[in-house]
């Protein structure tokens, strides 16, 4: 480790209703592979975007090669030598991988773009980093594992003294992994400076120097990886307050009937032979990591993926489902992940967002009985304690959390028995996550079942009476919450077939 | 030591090489195909004469058709090359015609009233952030409108051959003695190979593709999208100016109120001959290929005893096949692997 | 201008719809200072004639706008509809009641496919409703051998149902046809606000993945706003030759643009997922007193269509705005 290149010291960043970054301090050195960790909404991604100048800053310094910096935009910092691989590749799918690592500064021969000497110069680029792609393939045509090298070798191309990975092996496959962690010792002895962000602990001893944990948009510490262990990051990750603890015995009683039995489930790479149970008032925790399968699953159980085969059992009886229309019918809602995406219709009302699935039910004769609809709306309102102006208040001004707890309304409204709530509370303030969770259990209370993906390992263990970690697309085990632990959840989301 | 990279299967590696030269070839057999079907068919269809009338009335489809591949691949398209290409036929004429102007001049109006509308719509796409279907649909009702107004309503008939000004239409079709020469084959030609270059080889061409491909990419890696569509939209717009050229060469007169269509024969044969809806797929020579359908079928169809009428039917119905083959394409295609990271 | 805005009525009839009123107010009173005998019940019942047609044309298209859709094909299927039944009249001698109604179904087939290719097939709105423009120019030419087809006048046998677009009662004219078009206007708003149906269109046009993921079929309901538009489109179709006459194949391009200019001016989101009828109908209303107007003072028809080109760009524009401030 050289010395040090970056240090960012009281980084403060506020959006509408979030306290994103709470005085955040974070260092550098060159040569050094520093890992940044922390639960999802901890501030990572916030941190790095404000580095890279995607956010501004509203307090702190940032002093980049000895001198103060502030970046206005990511092409200033790319520029100065600070580049992320992201997650979702930024990348070209129609052009070749020299064009794209050229992109915007490619060779001239006139008016001629030089696309010899573009791919001349990449296969040098590649043979300096070892490793082995054909400059003039399609960049659409590598996969994961290759493209992010294109897009490491194009940070090389732009001279980076810092490169940040996010999340960088989410989804490669083992030979990748090993492969890219070549790549990194290799980038260390160049003296670059990396930033790490992973959930996986298990690379942590393998690939990084130090890492530093953030919790709650705050700077926890920071430990020197080899002398640390597993659990000294999980407690910093993790530490909590008392309104957190874990479900320390299932709700479930002995006897209950299973509402939904998923048989040999085949959708796609990511849904690989699934099969589980789910109990009458059980909350169902599905845990793994991103790329996991867990989203594919649900999305393949209500029909809005095509699977290539499996058996849906509701409450003993098979059941065809092809549509989410047919899921609905058989009483299983969906709450997907992306609310903005998939579940809220932005520009109607809360009125209408929470009516959707249901309508039949709110008719008088050809027409829609407002009144029977909002006073149906409101009684959830109340006891959802859904925070809105009004009735026909435009959804798109509803907070996340509030959000939320309309979508869920439509669910209730439709009575269904079976609910999979997928990741309920991404993006939502503290308050609002414990309100969903009083729901969640007052839900199974009165007989409902959940079943629950979530990222976040608390809430797993919080919420759950049992537990099925998937990984890469295959279910690796299934734990009881008396034996559930975060270390045995890990184990079995990082378990590779 | 090189790293052995695992290795992509041999499959998809061809696939995508292939397609866009494979395309090509598929499209050109279709071509020829066509060409044999007509001629078999009908003894009529199999003579030179036959052969020169395809080609004169293709003159002004496939400009156009080459013209609008570039808005095509960014993504977006451009509707007004039709009533436009009239519209600065009308103005450059009246200005020959019933001003007095000598021909060359007219022709260079009709060119620049192209670039010109050309650069409104790259503005109104690229600046402003019109939806570009929308946009263009605007342009081509005001060209629709303009072209009437400055030709105060009247059809303009170009200089004929063999009077003074006439000599623009040999540009198109030159007769030596007794031989009539298609030249304008011969431009259309150049043409092509020119803005293959362009499009394949320079970095207005480059960074079009690349805006189809990934916009927000190609915005991040520091290039100004909004020159890039006004540089699509104007070469669209030139096109269409020279296509007015050829028009007005081919034909006797030009009327207003005419031209609505052409660009669905454009868009047509240039989605024919591969180009995406989706942007970042297209090639030239294969908008050529692909117009030749559409200008064969045109010209065959009579033949056998249909008339022009249900040229207009079958444009249709080969617009909707050939969207939906490409929209087929493309589900295969897009099933590629960054949406792995999308999933969780 | 803000507490304007805020307050109760204002928002009740809807800020864009007050504002679009007073432009069409302060068009009219341009209009009546600067064109010779603007202002006369006879100019106004000319003016109408043009909106009747375009304003069925557009209550339809407003329709499909609302899923999020878009259809450039409403112009020629009306004249497809108006030529193929008036042949029917013509040379094959049909009773006029039936041919009037083969408008209607004409239009409605066409609404059909069009509805079948988006909503089932996936293809993109505006290129299956370019080829069912050119298919539909085709059918017409084919039908009728490339012959235009004139409608018969009032004082002819069959010509009674010009009545539809203003009937004489002693010494003035009623506008029967405004009556038709306010009715179908209210049902059209009533149908989109207040049934299962119009909630269904208007939510999946703002977000056709959630509603389906609510258990909604939504194919169908996608491609029964199609089928809304062509069947008014094949309504659009009896007025248009009610008062114009005699109706050419391969033409109808220039009305799909100002229907489509009214709908938009008139509050419907290009995006889907809001939408106004009564919007719609004002917008329709400046078009036809633009158009008239422009006539009025002595220009041709050319420059209404520059014109309308120009309004319709900053009412778009102004929608793309109020759509990125929006999110």
């Amino acid at each position: 480790m050289g010395e040090i290149i970056l240090t960012m010291k009281g980084i403060d960043k506020t959006f509408p209703g979030v306290h994103a970054l709470d005085n955040v301090d974070f260092e550098l050195c060159r040569g050094e592979v520093h890992a940044l960790m922390g639960e999802n909404g901890a501030g990572k991604s916030t941190l790095m975007k404000v580095l890279t100048g995607i956010y501004k800053k509203d307090k702190g310094t940032i002093i980049y090669d000895g001198k103060t910096v502030e970046f206005t935009n990511p092409r200033e910092a790319q520029q100065a030598g600070i580049v992320i691989v992201h997650q979702e590749l930024n990348m070209l799918g129609h052009l070749t991988v020299a064009q794209n690592i050229f992109i915007g500064r490619e060779f001239m021969k006139g008016i001629r773009i030089d696309d010899e000497r573009m791919n001349v110069e990449a296969a040098r680029l590649f043979k300096r980093l070892n490793i082995n792609i054909d400059p003039t393939e399609k960049m659409s045509n590598l996969t994961v594992g290759k493209q992010q090298m294109c897009e490491i070798a194009k940070a090389i191309s732009h001279e980076a003294k810092i490169i940040v990975f996010d999340e960088p092996t989410a989804a490669l496959t083992e030979s990748e992994v090993n492969e890219l962690f070549e790549i990194i010792r290799d980038l260390k002895k160049k003296d670059i400076g990396i930033i790490y962000i992973t959930h996986r602990m298990d690379e942590i001893k393998l690939i990084t120097d130090r890492v530093s944990v953030m919790r709650d948009g705050a700077y926890v510490g920071t430990l020197i990886s080899k002398d640390s262990t597993k659990n000294d990051i999980v407690n910093m990750m993790v530490g909590r307050v008392i309104y957190e603890e874990p479900k320390t015995e299932s709700k479930v009683a002995e006897d209950a009937p299973v509402v939904l039995k998923v048989e040999g489930l085949n959708a796609g790479k990511l849904v690989r032979d699934v099969s589980f149970e789910l109990h009458k008032g059980e909350i169902l925790g599905f845990s793994g990591l991103m790329g996991a399968g867990r989203t594919e699953t649900a999305k393949a159980i209500i029909g809005a993926d095509p699977k290539e085969s499996g058996d849906i059992y509701v409450n003993g009886k098979k059941v065809e489902i092809n549509t989410p229309e047919d899921a609905v019918k058989c009483g299983i809602g969906y709450l997907s992940e992306d609310r903005k995406r998939y579940g809220l219709m932005l520009q109607r009302n809360v009125a209408e967002n929470s009516t959707i699935t249901f309508l039949e039910n709110f008719m008088k004769g050809i027409f829609i009985d407002n009144k029977k609809e909002n006073n149906e709306t409101e009684k959830y309102i109340e006891s959802l304690a859904i925070k809105t102006p009004g009735i026909d208040q435009l959804i798109i001004n509803l907070s996340g959390g509030n959000q939320q707890k309309v979508i869920l309304t439509k669910w209730l409204v439709r009575n269904c028995d079976i609910l999979i709530f997928d990741e309920p509370t991404r993006g939502i303030d503290v308050g609002a996550k414990s309100d969903i969770y009083k729901l969640m259990n007052e839900l199974v209370k009165e007989g409902k079942s959940i079943i629950m993906i979530s990222s976040e390992l608390p809430e797993i263990l919080r919420m759950s009476d049992r537990i099925i970690v998937m990984c890469e697309g295959r279910k690796s085990g299934e734990l009881r919450i008396e034996e559930a632990s975060q270390e045995k959840i890990m184990h079995l989301a990082t378990l590779r077939n | 030591m090189s790293r052995q990279i695992q290795n992509i299967p041999a499959s998809s590696n061809k696939s995508i090489v292939q397609r866009l030269g494979g395309q090509n070839v598929v499209v050109f057999l279709i071509v020829v195909a066509l060409f044999g079907f007509f001629c078999i068919v009908s003894p009529n269809f199999r003579r030179y004469s036959t052969i020169l009338s395809i080609l004169d009335y293709s003159y002004y489809i496939t400009l156009i058709a080459i013209g609008v591949t570039f808005p095509l691949i960014t993504g977006g398209v451009d509707l007004s090359i039709g009533t436009g290409l009239i519209c600065y036929s009308l103005i450059g004429g009246y200005l020959v015609v019933y001003q007095g102007w000598p021909v060359w001049i007219g022709m260079i109006v009709c060119v620049l009233c192209g670039a010109i509308i050309g650069f409104i719509n790259g503005f109104l796409v690229g600046t402003m952030n019109l939806p570009p279907f929308l946009a263009t649909l605007c342009t081509m009702m005001m060209t629709r409108g303009l072209g009437s107004i400055c030709s105060t309503g009247l059809g303009i008939p170009w200089p004929t051959a063999g009077t003074e000004g006439g000599w623009f239409r040999t540009i198109f079709k030159l007769n030596i003695g007794d031989m009539k020469l298609p030249l304008g084959f011969l431009w259309i030609l150049l043409l092509t190979a020119l803005m293959s270059f362009v499009l394949n080889h320079t970095k207005v061409g480059r960074y079009i593709i690349a805006i189809g491909s990934n916009k927000e990419a190609t915005r991040l890696s520091g290039i100004n999208t909004k020159y890039i569509y006004i540089a699509a939209y104007v070469i669209s717009g030139t096109f269409a100016g020279l296509a007015s050229i050829a028009y007005s060469a081919i034909f006797a007169s030009v009327y207003p109120g005419t031209g609505a269509g052409f660009e669905l024969e454009g868009i047509g044969g240039a989605i024919i001959g591969g180009v995406s809806m989706t942007g970042g797929v297209g090639s030239i020579t294969g908008t050529l290929l692909g117009v030749f359908v559409i200008c064969i079928l045109k010209t065959g169809l009579p033949f056998i005893g249909l008339q022009a009428n249900w040229q207009q039917i079958i444009t249709g119905i080969v617009l909707i096949t050939a969207v939906l083959i490409d929209l087929s394409r493309n589900v295969k295609g897009t099933k590629s692997i960054t949406t792995a990271f999308k999933k969780r | 201008m803000y507490r304007i805005r805020q307050s109760p009525l204002v928002k009740k009839i809807g800020f864009n719809r007050i504002v679009l009123f007073l432009v069409l107010l302060a068009m009219y009173c341009f209009f009546a200072v600067f064109a010779k005998n603007f202002v006369s019940y006879n100019r106004l019942l000319s003016a109408m004639n043009y909106a009747y047609f375009l304003g069925f044309l557009s209550l339809g298209v407003t329709f499909v706008i609302a899923t999020g859709g878009i259809d450039f094909s409403i112009g020629p299927v009306m004249f497809c509809a108006a030529i193929m039944s008036g042949y029917l009249l013509t040379h094959y001698h049909w009773p006029l009641w039936l041919c009037l109604i083969s408008s209607v179904v004409i239009g409605m087939l066409y609404g059909t496919l069009n509805g079948y290719l988006v909503a089932y097939k996936s293809v993109p709105s505006f290129i299956t409703s370019m080829a069912i423009m050119q298919i539909s120019k085709g059918v017409a030419s084919v039908f009728t051998k490339a012959q235009s087809v004139s409608w018969p006048q009032l004082v002819q046998e069959n010509g009674w149902y010009r009545n539809l677009i203003k009937t004489r009662v002693g010494n003035t004219y009623i506008p029967v046809g405004m009556i038709i078009l306010l009715t179908t206007a209210i049902i059209c708003a009533i149908v989109l606000n207040k049934t299962k149906m119009g909630r269904y269109l208007l939510s999946l046009g703002s977000n056709k993945e959630a509603v389906w993921l609510s258990g909604v079929n939504v194919k169908k309901w996608e491609m029964i706003a199609y089928i809304i538009c062509g069947t008014l489109a094949g309504i659009a179709a009896i007025f248009f030759v009610a008062a114009y006459t005699t109706v050419q194949p391969g033409y109808g391009d220039q009305y799909n643009n100002e229907a489509i200019a009214g709908c938009v001016m008139g509050g419907t989101s290009m995006g889907g997922g809001l939408a106004s009828i009564g919007g719609t109908f004002i917008g329709v209303m400046i078009i036809s007193i633009l158009q008239e107007g422009i006539l009025a003072i002595g220009l041709n028809k050319n420059y209404q269509l520059v014109i309308t080109g120009i309004i319709v760009i900053v009412a778009v524009y102004l929608d793309v705005i109020s759509r990125q401030k929006r999110n």
